[in-house]
């Protein structure tokens, strides 16, 4: 037998039909409902961006405004590290900072440096993915608690100079 | 993902919470800034001191929960020591007062431990000191120092 050699190389590999069968109904699934379910996602990815950027001040979207995956949004916090933020949001939502850095690296993401975000800026970003359970009261919890964070943590940050004395 | 919100122990999650010491002192006898922002950390450290003891220590962090927390904690230990007992206090002892931090983090004990060694190799600069401070004629120079230029 030819391949992975598992089991004591009595398989050459393991074939989890079940979850064939189940990817293969997602699939079905996805394509049946992605002519209401692409706007959807547009539509509330678009909510998110504009409660962010109305709420917060030094953001960014990383990519273009439109012409993207619906419901993916890459939105750089100037000032705040990514993990940082994606902390305080650890009740409110599942996120990534798409940034290597959990993986023991110091880099940025490694797309977002492609697309001319500079280092420090990239490891400011958080990537925000809706899909088919998110509604637009989510968008709501999700920008009024980055909002919160993101003022808490530029308090502590370096790069924002205090209004005050210390 | 190699690290989990789950890692952090209570007492980094407080101090990520909870920052002790923000701020940065205006017209510090020491200051300190370590990391480098493209690598996702920078953190600045100040002191007041007086009297050969850190009479006030201050913190500002770019960097993510466990590298707030370290810095946090940081302060905590350096307020009120002598300055030669900060030679003793390293990236473990932050990583201990913190209960712990998961591997992947240890790296943000390292970086509160460098902004003490730099705070105190800018206090000594300052105060044209060589080499650490342990001699006791060097404690009088800091003494002095801080009654006469510092106006206490």
């Amino acid at each position: 037998m030819t391949g992975g050699g598992q089991e004591k190389k009595r398989r050459s590999g393991t074939l989890n039909v079940p979850a064939i069968v189940g990817f293969g109904k997602a699939a079905e699934i996805a394509k049946r409902d992605m002519p209401f379910e692409s706007p959807r996602l547009e539509t509330l990815g678009g909510c998110l961006w504009k409660r962010i950027s109305r709420e917060i001040e030094d953001v960014t979207l990383n990519g273009p405004a439109g012409n993207r995956l619906p419901g993916n949004l890459n939105v750089t916090f100037s000032h705040v590290e990514g993990e940082a933020l994606l902390m305080a949001l650890r009740e409110t939502a599942a996120l990534s900072t798409g940034s290597a850095c959990a993986s023991g690296t110091v880099r940025g993401s490694y797309v977002l440096r492609a697309l001319g975000v500079p280092e420090e800026e990239a490891h400011s970003s958080l990537r925000f993915g809706l899909g088919r359970g998110n509604t637009e009261e989510h968008v709501d919890r999700v920008a009024g608690h980055l909002a919160r964070a993101v003022r808490r943590l530029r308090e502590i940050s370096p790069f924002v100079q205090e209004a005050r004395p210390a | 993902m190699s690290w989990n919100v789950v890692d952090y122990g209570a007492i980094v999650l407080d101090h990520y919470e909870n920052p002790r010491n923000v701020g940065e002192i205006e017209e510090a006898d020491a200051v300190a800034t370590v990391g480098n922002p493209a690598c996702g950390d920078l953190m600045k450290l100040s002191l007041r001191v007086r009297e050969g003891a850190v009479a006030e220590a201050r913190f500002k962090t770019f960097g993510c929960g466990a590298a707030i927390a370290a810095s946090s904690m940081t302060t905590v230990l350096i307020q009120g020591r002598k300055l030669q007992d900060l030679e003793k206090i390293t990236n473990l002892s932050v990583a201990e007062a913190l209960g712990g931090l998961p591997p992947s983090k240890v790296h943000c004990s390292v970086l509160a431990e460098e902004a003490i060694r730099e705070a105190l190799a800018d206090y000594r600069r300052r105060a044209g000191l060589r080499g650490p401070v342990e001699s006791s004629g060097a404690h009088a120079a800091i003494g002095a120092r801080d009654k006469g230029e510092m106006g206490v």
